[in-house]
């Protein structure tokens, strides 16, 4: 019973997060994708489903955070409150949640990135809500 | 004298706002331009290029989750 209590807390804040991140999405047209990373690297939501793909992600982006992590310790902080990577290819956009976890986003070269950055900052609480919901089951 | 004054005073003040509007648009960045940005809780930022090593690691890894998405 108490098994089917912690599944089905577990799917809810799931359901929760895919509702915030559709919210986002259509708040903020100029995402192309997001996902939300875990502080121990776990893939909690994704665009993709399961599969290669969605490993490869999980991998890259816990090397992104990583990266990011050590060059804000560089600078004497734990960690950045965002990160923007520009490249030709596009922007890929991070944003620090509660507890450790990360929320990000990518974008086209051409999209508006400080204003995707600011709808994904005003977004952090409520998906730390639905984190920890998860979590705390 | 005092038309002479008001002359140079204004032509100082647009060679000065060229000066700024070119050092502005000089910093801001182009499209395509690859560059990582870090922001911190206390407003201070840090910046990298990809000419540097550090910068280099980031916008490899991230042309490739681009590549694939998130």
């Amino acid at each position: 019973m108490a098994e089917n209590d912690t599944a089905n807390t577990g799917a809810a804040a799931e359901g929760d997060l895919d509702r915030l991140l559709g919210d986002l999405q259509a708040l903020s047209g100029d995402i192309e994708s997001c996902a939300v990373l875990s502080s121990d690297g776990e893939l909690l939501y994704s665009s993709h489903g399961s599969g290669v793909e969605r490993d490869r992600v999980t991998a890259m982006l816990g090397a992104l955070a990583g990266l990011a992590s050590r060059a804000a310790r560089d600078k004497g902080h734990e960690r950045p409150a965002q990160v923007k990577i520009s490249t030709e290819a596009g922007h890929l956009l991070m944003v620090s949640l509660e507890d450790g976890a990360t929320l990000v986003a990518t974008t086209a070269a051409e999209a508006r990135s400080g204003l995707v950055l600011y709808d994904m900052r005003n977004a952090r609480s409520e998906i730390s809500k639905a984190i920890q919901g998860g979590t705390q089951s | 004298m005092k038309k002479l004054f008001r002359g140079l005073l204004l032509i100082g003040t647009l060679a000065g706002a060229v000066v700024i509007l070119r050092s502005y648009l000089g910093k801001s960045e182009s499209p395509g331009e690859e560059a990582v940005q870090l922001v911190f809780d206390d407003g201070s930022t840090r910046s990298l290029t990809s000419k540097s090593v550090e910068g280099q690691e980031f916008t490899d890894i991230a042309r490739k989750v681009l590549e694939i998405g998130v």
